[in-house]
């Protein structure tokens, strides 16, 4: 492992520094994934360029009325131990703190997890439930992305070579709102999901109406995604047991898993189902213990 | 080409020239001759490098030294204060709470963290605080018996 190491003390400078280099250099923001990468020599970087010095890249801000923004330094372990996250996006303080281990969550990042792509990353199916949308800086101008049109492959994203991901904003969701995150390893930490699955649901006026269902998994396709069919079967419906077992059958039928040293693609799509079905109850009886005036 | 770089290391400054890539593992052992951080996989998998970087443990394998030019590092030789083992230690010691000894320094690093905020932990806290510190003795009861008796004698 050997590379020039960049160290921009504000954004604008990095913005300019990866202009300059464009993919020959490579964004460290935790280190937790790229070093490995590095190290394995599964990626190759010219240099690389740390965003330790940016100090207005670590913050967790409310928006009142509008949302939650996070900077991209943002560790898994300032999520999961974020008050404001804890209330409002359960299922994110859930995925951030089951993230490797404490190493791993106090020096990897939200934003770099989202920019490593891979299927199995843990923050990305919260935030898909959310309809995340990420800010890409480059030294020209910045875009939005809804995170739905980021994830293009394993370990490929729309990031273009003099982009930086900046900020992640979570639009606030008015109503009673229920979600949950559930990850599949075959122990509790330091572990690649074989599954994670995230379900949100907000309910209208009586706690058994469904106006919104939100489905999200992780590991079961080349990017994480959105089961927009099985969604469809609780949206706007009177909750039935039934309607549950179906959706967590649609969404499995949504899936396209694969074999790997981690787990069959029969037992995935097993897994797919056992866990919506789990995470449908637990998103739905959180959404009921909000206040029914309530718009938290 | 070598960077100069001013690291932080329990207390004291250490002036040196290194080559940008290299980790803060191999720095701390090769460079400040701190050896008592382990290398065991050098990818972040066993917790044997385990240091505090501003109080917060994380694998000094995957920190590029150069970055940490700003932070306040704690190794396991950082412990002891004053000649006297830390209550942690003292604990290892007489539960015998080490076999092999190769996970004991990482292992101690992440609790003395958990210590530091909370100085009753549950056993699922402790258990969670070392889920990432592998001890392959698999040696753990005594750690744990280690742990619980730093917790009644406080």
């Amino acid at each position: 492992m050997r590379f020039e190491l960049l160290q921009p003390g504000n954004f604008s400078e990095a913005l300019e520094m990866k202009k300059a280099y464009g993919e020959r250099a490579r964004i460290l923001a935790g280190g937790t994934d790229l070093l490995v990468l590095l190290k394995d020599r599964k990626l190759k970087a010219e240099a690389v360029m740390s965003l330790r010095r940016i100090r207005d890249l670590n913050f967790i801000r409310v928006e009142d009325g509008k949302g939650v923004r996070l900077g991209a330094l943002v560790t898994h372990g300032d999520a999961a131990a974020s008050p404001v996250i804890q209330e409002r996006f359960p299922e994110l303080a859930e995925a951030c703190s089951q993230v490797g281990a404490v190493q791993m969550q106090n020096m990897g990042t939200v934003g770099g997890n989202l920019c490593n792509a891979s299927p199995a990353a843990d923050a990305a199916p919260p935030l898909l439930l959310m309809d995340a949308l990420l800010t890409l800086a480059s030294a020209t101008g910045e875009r939005t992305v809804p995170i739905q049109d980021f994830f293009l492959g394993p370990r490929q994203t729309v990031l273009r070579a003099d982009e930086i991901l900046k900020e992640i904003f979570i639009p606030e969701v008015p109503g009673r709102r229920g979600a949950t995150y559930l990850k599949l390893g075959r122990r509790q930490a330091m572990e690649i999901a074989i599954v994670g699955v995230g379900v949100a649901i907000r309910l209208n006026g009586s706690d058994q109406q469904i106006a919104d269902c939100r489905i999200a998994m992780g590991s079961v396709a080349p990017i994480p995604l959105r089961a927009r069919r099985g969604e469809q079967v609780l949206r706007s419906q009177t909750i039935k047991d039934e309607l549950i077992e179906e959706a967590a059958e649609v969404a499995a039928e949504e899936a396209s898993p694969i074999s790997d040293v981690r787990a069959s693609r029969g037992y995935r799509l097993d897994m797919i189902r056992v866990l919506c079905r789990r995470a449908a109850r637990e998103a739905l009886a959180r959404a009921q213990l909000k206040k029914r005036e309530g718009s938290k | 080409m070598k960077i100069p770089v001013t690291l932080r290391v329990n207390g004291e400054s250490y002036d040196l020239m290194i080559a940008p890539y290299r980790t803060l593992l191999d720095v701390l052992r090769e460079e400040i001759h701190l050896t008592g951080s382990k290398k065991g996989c050098d990818v972040g998998d066993c917790g044997a490098c385990t240091v505090l970087l501003d109080g917060k443990p994380v694998n000094a394998c995957l920190v590029v030294a150069a970055t940490a030019d700003r932070s306040e590092i704690t190794t396991i030789e950082g412990l002891a204060q004053d000649g006297n083992l830390h209550p942690l230690q003292q604990a290892f010691v007489k539960e015998g709470a080490v076999q092999c000894g190769f996970c004991t320094s990482g292992i101690l690093m992440s609790l003395k963290a958990l210590f530091d905020r909370n100085s009753s932990p549950s056993v699922d806290e402790i258990k969670s605080a070392i889920a990432g510190n592998l001890c392959r003795c698999t040696g753990y009861t005594k750690i744990f018996k280690a742990v619980e008796s730093v917790i009644q004698s406080s």
